[in-house]
Protein backbone atom coordinates (compact mmCIF):
# COMPACT_ATOMS: atom_id res chain seq x y z
CA UNK A 1 0.00 0.00 0.00
CA UNK A 2 1.33 3.49 -0.85
CA UNK A 3 1.45 6.41 1.36
CA UNK A 4 -1.42 8.13 -0.79
CA UNK A 5 -3.83 5.16 -0.58
CA UNK A 6 -3.31 4.92 3.22
CA UNK A 7 -3.66 8.22 3.83
CA UNK A 8 -7.36 8.44 2.32
CA UNK A 9 -8.18 5.11 3.94
CA UNK A 10 -6.35 7.03 7.49
CA UNK A 11 -9.45 8.78 9.08
CA UNK A 12 -11.52 5.45 8.32
CA UNK A 13 -8.95 3.49 9.91
CA UNK A 14 -9.05 5.32 13.03
CA UNK A 15 -13.23 4.99 12.94
CA UNK A 16 -13.29 1.59 13.14
CA UNK A 17 -14.56 2.16 9.96
CA UNK A 18 -12.56 -0.12 7.32
CA UNK A 19 -13.02 -4.16 6.93
CA UNK A 20 -10.74 -6.80 8.71
CA UNK A 21 -9.09 -6.72 5.10
CA UNK A 22 -8.46 -3.21 4.70
CA UNK A 23 -7.20 -2.53 8.28
CA UNK A 24 -4.67 -4.74 8.25
CA UNK A 25 -3.64 -3.43 5.16
CA UNK A 26 -3.25 -0.09 6.57
CA UNK A 27 -1.84 -1.15 9.75
CA UNK A 28 1.03 -2.77 8.23
CA UNK A 29 1.62 0.43 6.44
CA UNK A 30 2.04 2.07 9.50
CA UNK A 31 4.36 -0.04 10.57
CA UNK A 32 6.27 0.45 7.99
CA UNK A 33 6.17 4.41 7.35
CA UNK A 34 6.93 7.05 10.05
CA UNK A 35 5.47 9.92 7.83
CA UNK A 36 1.71 8.51 7.69
CA UNK A 37 2.54 7.01 11.36
CA UNK A 38 3.08 10.70 12.19
CA UNK A 39 -0.17 11.57 10.35
CA UNK A 40 -2.12 8.87 12.17
CA UNK A 41 -1.02 10.20 15.60
CA UNK A 42 -2.21 13.51 15.27
CA UNK A 43 -5.60 12.56 14.25
CA UNK A 44 -5.79 10.05 17.19
CA UNK A 45 -4.07 12.79 20.07
CA UNK A 46 -7.01 14.90 18.05
CA UNK A 47 -9.98 11.93 18.95
CA UNK A 48 -8.33 11.66 22.60
CA UNK A 49 -8.27 15.08 22.97
CA UNK A 50 -11.97 16.01 21.91
CA UNK A 51 -13.29 13.38 24.37
CA UNK A 52 -11.53 14.68 27.26
CA UNK A 53 -12.46 18.34 26.51
CA UNK A 54 -15.53 18.67 24.59
CA UNK A 55 -18.24 18.13 27.50
CA UNK A 56 -20.69 15.93 26.67
CA UNK A 57 -23.97 17.63 28.16
CA UNK A 58 -26.42 15.76 30.00
CA UNK A 59 -29.89 16.81 30.14
CA UNK A 60 -30.91 18.60 33.11
CA UNK A 61 -33.49 17.70 35.73
CA UNK A 62 -36.30 19.90 34.90
CA UNK A 63 -35.89 19.07 31.20
CA UNK A 64 -36.44 15.35 32.26
CA UNK A 65 -39.66 16.43 33.63
CA UNK A 66 -41.14 19.14 31.25
CA UNK A 67 -39.96 16.22 28.46
CA UNK A 68 -42.13 13.55 30.42
CA UNK A 69 -45.39 15.93 31.36
CA UNK A 70 -45.22 16.98 27.77
CA UNK A 71 -45.57 13.42 26.71
CA UNK A 72 -47.83 12.67 29.16
CA UNK A 73 -50.25 15.33 28.19
CA UNK A 74 -49.81 13.97 24.45
CA UNK A 75 -50.80 10.63 24.98
CA UNK A 76 -53.19 11.59 27.18
CA UNK A 77 -54.75 13.84 24.17
CA UNK A 78 -54.45 10.60 21.97
CA UNK A 79 -56.73 8.88 24.20
CA UNK A 80 -59.22 11.73 24.25
CA UNK A 81 -59.32 11.76 20.93
CA UNK A 82 -59.90 7.76 20.36
CA UNK A 83 -62.66 8.02 23.46
CA UNK A 84 -64.54 11.18 21.60
CA UNK A 85 -65.32 9.09 18.52
CA UNK A 86 -67.46 5.98 19.67
CA UNK A 87 -69.46 5.71 16.86
CA UNK A 88 -65.86 4.39 14.93
CA UNK A 89 -66.91 1.09 16.43
CA UNK A 90 -65.04 -0.80 13.31
CA UNK A 91 -61.58 0.83 14.16
CA UNK A 92 -62.18 0.17 18.11
CA UNK A 93 -63.00 -3.83 17.18
CA UNK A 94 -60.15 -3.91 14.77
CA UNK A 95 -58.15 -2.64 18.11
CA UNK A 96 -59.22 -5.13 19.99
CA UNK A 97 -58.75 -7.85 17.51
CA UNK A 98 -55.16 -6.30 17.05
CA UNK A 99 -54.32 -6.06 20.96
CA UNK A 100 -55.61 -9.78 21.44
CA UNK A 101 -53.95 -11.41 18.56
CA UNK A 102 -50.90 -9.43 19.62
CA UNK A 103 -51.03 -11.17 23.45
CA UNK A 104 -51.48 -14.59 21.78
CA UNK A 105 -48.31 -14.41 20.34
CA UNK A 106 -46.58 -12.57 22.34
CA UNK A 107 -47.70 -15.88 24.61
CA UNK A 108 -46.92 -18.55 22.25
CA UNK A 109 -42.87 -16.49 21.81
CA UNK A 110 -42.69 -16.72 25.35
CA UNK A 111 -43.44 -20.80 25.67
CA UNK A 112 -41.17 -20.74 22.91
CA UNK A 113 -38.35 -18.39 24.11
CA UNK A 114 -35.38 -20.23 26.10
CA UNK A 115 -35.07 -19.33 29.44
CA UNK A 116 -31.60 -17.24 28.72
CA UNK A 117 -34.26 -15.05 26.12
CA UNK A 118 -35.97 -14.08 28.99
CA UNK A 119 -33.40 -13.79 31.64
CA UNK A 120 -31.72 -11.06 28.59
CA UNK A 121 -35.30 -8.92 28.75
CA UNK A 122 -35.52 -9.18 31.95
CA UNK A 123 -31.82 -7.90 32.20
CA UNK A 124 -32.30 -5.21 29.59
CA UNK A 125 -35.54 -3.88 31.06
CA UNK A 126 -33.13 -3.33 34.79
CA UNK A 127 -30.80 -1.84 32.79
CA UNK A 128 -32.73 0.96 31.18
CA UNK A 129 -35.00 1.35 34.50
CA UNK A 130 -31.54 2.50 36.19
CA UNK A 131 -30.97 4.84 34.05
CA UNK A 132 -33.90 6.64 33.19
CA UNK A 133 -35.29 6.41 36.88
CA UNK A 134 -33.20 7.79 39.90
CA UNK A 135 -32.03 4.82 41.71
CA UNK A 136 -28.90 3.59 39.96
CA UNK A 137 -27.33 3.14 43.32
CA UNK A 138 -27.69 2.03 46.80
CA UNK A 139 -24.25 2.41 47.57
CA UNK A 140 -22.40 5.24 46.02
CA UNK A 141 -18.52 4.25 45.93
CA UNK A 142 -15.72 3.54 44.03
CA UNK A 143 -13.87 1.72 46.77
CA UNK A 144 -14.74 -2.34 46.26
CA UNK A 145 -13.82 -2.77 49.62
CA UNK A 146 -16.87 -0.47 50.39
CA UNK A 147 -19.31 -1.63 47.54
CA UNK A 148 -18.37 -5.70 48.16
CA UNK A 149 -19.08 -5.90 52.07
CA UNK A 150 -22.18 -3.80 51.72
CA UNK A 151 -23.85 -6.48 50.02
CA UNK A 152 -23.50 -8.62 53.35
CA UNK A 153 -26.68 -9.30 54.72
CA UNK A 154 -28.44 -8.70 51.90
CA UNK A 155 -28.16 -10.84 49.29
CA UNK A 156 -27.57 -15.15 49.93
CA UNK A 157 -23.90 -14.66 48.06
CA UNK A 158 -20.84 -12.17 47.54
CA UNK A 159 -20.19 -10.89 44.56
CA UNK A 160 -17.12 -10.32 43.27
CA UNK A 161 -16.11 -6.91 42.74
CA UNK A 162 -12.99 -5.11 40.50
CA UNK A 163 -12.18 -1.68 40.42
CA UNK A 164 -10.42 -0.85 36.84
CA UNK A 165 -10.26 2.78 37.25
CA UNK A 166 -6.99 2.85 35.76
CA UNK A 167 -8.09 0.92 32.77
CA UNK A 168 -10.76 4.00 32.01
CA UNK A 169 -13.93 1.43 33.99
CA UNK A 170 -14.72 3.41 36.92
CA UNK A 171 -16.43 1.89 38.99
CA UNK A 172 -19.48 3.85 40.93
CA UNK A 173 -21.27 1.36 43.14
CA UNK A 174 -23.80 -1.14 43.20
CA UNK A 175 -27.36 -2.02 44.31
CA UNK A 176 -30.18 -4.70 44.53
CA UNK A 177 -31.99 -5.86 41.52
CA UNK A 178 -34.43 -8.20 40.81
CA UNK A 179 -34.30 -10.95 38.16
CA UNK A 180 -37.12 -13.54 38.06
CA UNK A 181 -38.14 -12.90 41.22
CA UNK A 182 -34.47 -13.15 42.60
CA UNK A 183 -32.42 -10.80 44.19
CA UNK A 184 -28.86 -10.07 42.68
CA UNK A 185 -26.22 -7.33 42.67
CA UNK A 186 -25.65 -4.86 39.88
CA UNK A 187 -21.97 -3.50 39.76
CA UNK A 188 -22.17 -0.03 37.91
CA UNK A 189 -19.45 1.05 35.88
CA UNK A 190 -18.75 3.83 34.00
CA UNK A 191 -16.59 4.04 30.97
CA UNK A 192 -16.65 7.88 29.48
CA UNK A 193 -20.28 9.00 29.43
CA UNK A 194 -21.22 5.05 28.98
CA UNK A 195 -22.91 3.37 32.20
CA UNK A 196 -22.44 -0.36 32.65
CA UNK A 197 -24.46 -2.28 34.71
CA UNK A 198 -23.16 -5.83 35.21
CA UNK A 199 -25.07 -8.01 36.57
CA UNK A 200 -24.02 -11.04 38.66
CA UNK A 201 -25.60 -13.78 40.94
CA UNK A 202 -24.80 -17.59 41.39
CA UNK A 203 -25.26 -19.93 38.87
CA UNK A 204 -28.04 -22.48 39.48
CA UNK A 205 -29.04 -25.41 37.40
CA UNK A 206 -31.55 -23.55 35.36
CA UNK A 207 -29.19 -21.60 34.32
CA UNK A 208 -27.95 -22.07 30.66
CA UNK A 209 -23.69 -21.43 30.58
CA UNK A 210 -21.45 -20.67 27.88
CA UNK A 211 -20.95 -17.28 26.45
CA UNK A 212 -23.62 -15.24 24.59
CA UNK A 213 -23.75 -11.49 22.52
CA UNK A 214 -26.70 -10.14 21.94
CA UNK A 215 -28.08 -6.34 20.52
CA UNK A 216 -31.40 -4.85 21.93
CA UNK A 217 -32.11 -1.48 21.08
CA UNK A 218 -29.33 0.16 20.59
CA UNK A 219 -27.91 -1.64 23.57
CA UNK A 220 -24.87 -4.22 23.55
CA UNK A 221 -25.16 -7.19 26.74
CA UNK A 222 -22.32 -9.56 27.43
CA UNK A 223 -23.39 -12.98 29.04
CA UNK A 224 -20.51 -15.46 30.87
CA UNK A 225 -20.41 -17.96 33.96
CA UNK A 226 -17.12 -18.29 35.47
CA UNK A 227 -16.82 -19.89 38.71
CA UNK A 228 -19.76 -20.67 39.44
CA UNK A 229 -21.31 -17.38 39.32
CA UNK A 230 -23.20 -15.91 36.19
CA UNK A 231 -22.52 -12.80 34.73
CA UNK A 232 -24.47 -10.14 32.43
CA UNK A 233 -23.04 -6.51 31.18
CA UNK A 234 -25.01 -4.64 29.39
CA UNK A 235 -24.15 -0.91 28.00
CA UNK A 236 -24.50 1.24 25.10
CA UNK A 237 -20.89 1.22 25.19
CA UNK A 238 -19.50 -0.54 21.41
CA UNK A 239 -18.90 -3.94 21.38
CA UNK A 240 -15.34 -4.27 21.04
CA UNK A 241 -14.54 -2.09 24.40
CA UNK A 242 -17.44 -3.91 26.17
CA UNK A 243 -15.38 -7.18 25.54
CA UNK A 244 -12.37 -5.56 26.60
CA UNK A 245 -14.84 -5.16 30.10
CA UNK A 246 -15.61 -8.17 30.09
CA UNK A 247 -12.11 -9.56 29.86
CA UNK A 248 -10.98 -7.40 32.43
CA UNK A 249 -13.16 -9.04 34.24
CA UNK A 250 -12.37 -12.51 33.69
CA UNK A 251 -8.60 -12.37 34.56
CA UNK B 1 -50.51 1.41 18.60
CA UNK B 2 -52.48 1.57 22.17
CA UNK B 3 -52.16 4.67 23.73
CA UNK B 4 -50.68 2.89 27.32
CA UNK B 5 -48.38 0.58 24.99
CA UNK B 6 -47.13 3.65 22.75
CA UNK B 7 -46.03 5.76 26.37
CA UNK B 8 -44.60 2.47 27.88
CA UNK B 9 -42.52 1.78 24.65
CA UNK B 10 -41.60 4.89 23.81
CA UNK B 11 -40.32 5.78 27.65
CA UNK B 12 -38.26 1.95 27.13
CA UNK B 13 -37.19 3.00 24.03
CA UNK B 14 -36.27 6.78 23.24
CA UNK B 15 -37.04 8.66 26.32
CA UNK B 16 -33.35 7.05 27.89
CA UNK B 17 -31.39 8.92 24.93
CA UNK B 18 -32.90 12.11 26.43
CA UNK B 19 -28.65 13.13 27.37
CA UNK B 20 -27.82 12.35 23.50
CA UNK B 21 -31.05 14.42 22.02
CA UNK B 22 -29.96 17.57 24.70
CA UNK B 23 -25.97 17.26 24.10
CA UNK B 24 -26.65 17.51 20.11
CA UNK B 25 -29.14 20.54 20.78
CA UNK B 26 -26.94 22.70 22.59
CA UNK B 27 -23.63 21.50 20.48
CA UNK B 28 -26.08 22.87 17.46
CA UNK B 29 -27.99 25.97 19.09
CA UNK B 30 -24.87 26.80 21.49
CA UNK B 31 -27.52 28.04 24.25
CA UNK B 32 -29.32 26.26 27.03
CA UNK B 33 -32.79 27.90 26.15
CA UNK B 34 -32.96 27.04 22.76
CA UNK B 35 -31.57 23.66 23.11
CA UNK B 36 -33.76 22.84 25.79
CA UNK B 37 -36.94 24.09 23.27
CA UNK B 38 -35.36 22.28 20.67
CA UNK B 39 -35.77 18.67 22.71
CA UNK B 40 -38.88 18.98 23.68
CA UNK B 41 -40.33 19.92 20.49
CA UNK B 42 -38.14 16.87 18.96
CA UNK B 43 -39.44 14.30 21.77
CA UNK B 44 -42.96 15.37 21.05
CA UNK B 45 -43.00 15.04 17.17
CA UNK B 46 -40.84 11.68 18.45
CA UNK B 47 -43.47 10.46 19.82
CA UNK B 48 -46.14 11.27 17.07
CA UNK B 49 -43.96 9.82 14.86
CA UNK B 50 -43.39 6.57 17.03
CA UNK B 51 -45.60 4.52 14.71
CA UNK B 52 -43.34 4.42 12.04
CA UNK B 53 -40.41 3.38 14.16
CA UNK B 54 -39.32 -0.27 12.77
CA UNK B 55 -37.42 -1.05 16.18
CA UNK B 56 -33.49 -1.14 16.24
CA UNK B 57 -31.03 1.43 17.20
CA UNK B 58 -33.47 4.45 18.73
CA UNK B 59 -30.60 6.60 19.39
CA UNK B 60 -29.99 7.04 15.80
CA UNK B 61 -33.66 7.48 14.54
CA UNK B 62 -34.23 9.99 18.10
CA UNK B 63 -30.98 12.37 16.70
CA UNK B 64 -31.87 12.66 13.60
CA UNK B 65 -35.38 13.42 14.48
CA UNK B 66 -33.66 16.57 16.57
CA UNK B 67 -31.26 17.57 14.02
CA UNK B 68 -34.84 18.35 11.81
CA UNK B 69 -36.38 19.79 14.86
CA UNK B 70 -33.42 22.50 14.80
CA UNK B 71 -33.45 22.75 11.50
CA UNK B 72 -37.13 23.67 11.45
CA UNK B 73 -36.74 25.45 14.43
CA UNK B 74 -33.46 28.03 12.79
CA UNK B 75 -35.95 28.28 9.97
CA UNK B 76 -38.55 30.15 11.94
CA UNK B 77 -35.54 32.19 13.86
CA UNK B 78 -35.70 35.57 11.73
CA UNK B 79 -32.15 36.79 10.86
CA UNK B 80 -28.95 35.70 12.43
CA UNK B 81 -28.90 35.95 16.07
CA UNK B 82 -25.32 35.55 17.73
CA UNK B 83 -24.68 32.79 19.95
CA UNK B 84 -25.33 33.48 23.86
CA UNK B 85 -22.74 32.30 26.11
CA UNK B 86 -23.96 28.91 27.54
CA UNK B 87 -23.66 27.56 31.00
CA UNK B 88 -20.86 25.60 31.42
CA UNK B 89 -21.82 22.47 32.83
CA UNK B 90 -18.02 21.14 32.01
CA UNK B 91 -17.55 17.51 33.58
CA UNK B 92 -13.61 18.25 33.88
CA UNK B 93 -11.07 15.29 33.18
CA UNK B 94 -9.37 14.29 36.02
CA UNK B 95 -5.11 14.92 34.90
CA UNK B 96 -2.47 14.71 37.03
CA UNK B 97 -0.70 18.32 37.35
CA UNK B 98 3.07 17.98 37.81
CA UNK B 99 4.38 21.69 37.30
CA UNK B 100 2.35 24.80 37.23
CA UNK B 101 3.36 25.71 33.98
CA UNK B 102 2.15 22.75 32.10
CA UNK B 103 -1.10 23.28 34.47
CA UNK B 104 -1.68 27.03 32.75
CA UNK B 105 -0.83 25.27 29.21
CA UNK B 106 -3.30 22.71 30.06
CA UNK B 107 -6.10 25.66 31.16
CA UNK B 108 -5.41 27.66 28.08
CA UNK B 109 -5.83 24.37 25.48
CA UNK B 110 -8.92 23.07 27.70
CA UNK B 111 -10.64 26.62 26.65
CA UNK B 112 -9.34 26.50 23.48
CA UNK B 113 -10.70 23.03 22.08
CA UNK B 114 -14.22 23.22 23.55
CA UNK B 115 -14.44 26.89 21.68
CA UNK B 116 -12.23 25.70 18.58
CA UNK B 117 -15.64 23.27 18.51
CA UNK B 118 -18.31 26.05 18.96
CA UNK B 119 -16.53 27.95 16.05
CA UNK B 120 -17.07 25.41 13.09
CA UNK B 121 -19.31 26.15 10.85
CA UNK B 122 -22.57 24.33 11.76
CA UNK B 123 -22.26 21.60 8.92
CA UNK B 124 -18.55 20.66 10.41
CA UNK B 125 -20.05 20.77 14.39
CA UNK B 126 -22.30 18.53 14.13
CA UNK B 127 -20.36 15.62 12.22
CA UNK B 128 -17.24 16.28 14.94
CA UNK B 129 -20.50 15.68 17.44
CA UNK B 130 -21.78 12.82 16.36
CA UNK B 131 -18.08 11.26 15.29
CA UNK B 132 -16.51 11.86 18.84
CA UNK B 133 -19.01 12.57 21.07
CA UNK B 134 -21.61 10.23 20.42
CA UNK B 135 -19.51 7.65 18.47
CA UNK B 136 -21.55 7.10 16.09
CA UNK B 137 -20.57 4.90 12.82
CA UNK B 138 -20.71 6.81 9.48
CA UNK B 139 -24.00 5.13 8.60
CA UNK B 140 -25.47 6.46 11.09
CA UNK B 141 -24.05 10.33 10.95
CA UNK B 142 -24.82 9.94 7.16
CA UNK B 143 -29.11 9.11 8.57
CA UNK B 144 -28.99 11.71 11.63
CA UNK B 145 -27.48 14.24 9.65
CA UNK B 146 -29.39 13.33 6.11
CA UNK B 147 -26.23 13.69 3.95
CA UNK B 148 -24.46 11.10 2.06
CA UNK B 149 -21.75 8.71 3.26
CA UNK B 150 -18.86 10.80 1.69
CA UNK B 151 -20.36 13.61 2.42
CA UNK B 152 -19.76 12.85 6.47
CA UNK B 153 -16.33 11.45 5.60
CA UNK B 154 -15.64 14.73 3.99
CA UNK B 155 -16.92 16.94 6.20
CA UNK B 156 -15.31 15.15 9.39
CA UNK B 157 -12.20 15.31 7.40
CA UNK B 158 -11.99 18.99 6.93
CA UNK B 159 -13.82 19.38 10.00
CA UNK B 160 -10.76 17.85 11.83
CA UNK B 161 -8.20 19.44 9.92
CA UNK B 162 -9.88 23.12 11.07
CA UNK B 163 -9.70 22.21 14.74
CA UNK B 164 -5.85 21.39 14.43
CA UNK B 165 -5.07 24.54 13.12
CA UNK B 166 -7.77 26.41 15.39
CA UNK B 167 -5.92 24.83 18.52
CA UNK B 168 -2.46 25.39 16.77
CA UNK B 169 -3.00 28.81 16.12
CA UNK B 170 -4.26 29.50 19.81
CA UNK B 171 -1.42 27.83 21.46
CA UNK B 172 0.90 29.93 19.24
CA UNK B 173 -0.80 32.99 20.51
CA UNK B 174 0.37 32.22 23.83
CA UNK B 175 -1.14 33.22 26.92
CA UNK B 176 -4.50 35.54 27.04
Amino acid sequence: MTCSSAQVLIEAYLDGELGPGQSAEVREHLENCASCTEVYRRLKQLQTDIRAQAPYYQAPDHLRERVRAALHNASERDAVRTRALPWNWMAIAASILLVLSLAWSLALLRSRSSTRDLVAQAILSSHVRSLIGTHLLDVPSSDQHTVKPWFNGKLDFSPNVKDFAAQGFRLLGGRIEYVENRPIAALVYQRRQHVINLFTWPTSSADESGKLELNRNGYHLLHWTKGGMTYWAVSDLNEGELEQFARLYNQ
Amino acid sequence: MEGDNKLALFEQSIVPHLNAAYNLSLWLTRNTHDAEDVVQEAYLRAFRFFDGFKGGDGKAWLLAVVRNTWLSWLRKRKGDSPAVAFDEQTHSPERERSNTESTLVEKAKLGSLQECIELLPIEYREVVVLRELEEMPYKDIADVAGIPLGTVMSRLSRGRKRLEDCVAARMNGGSR
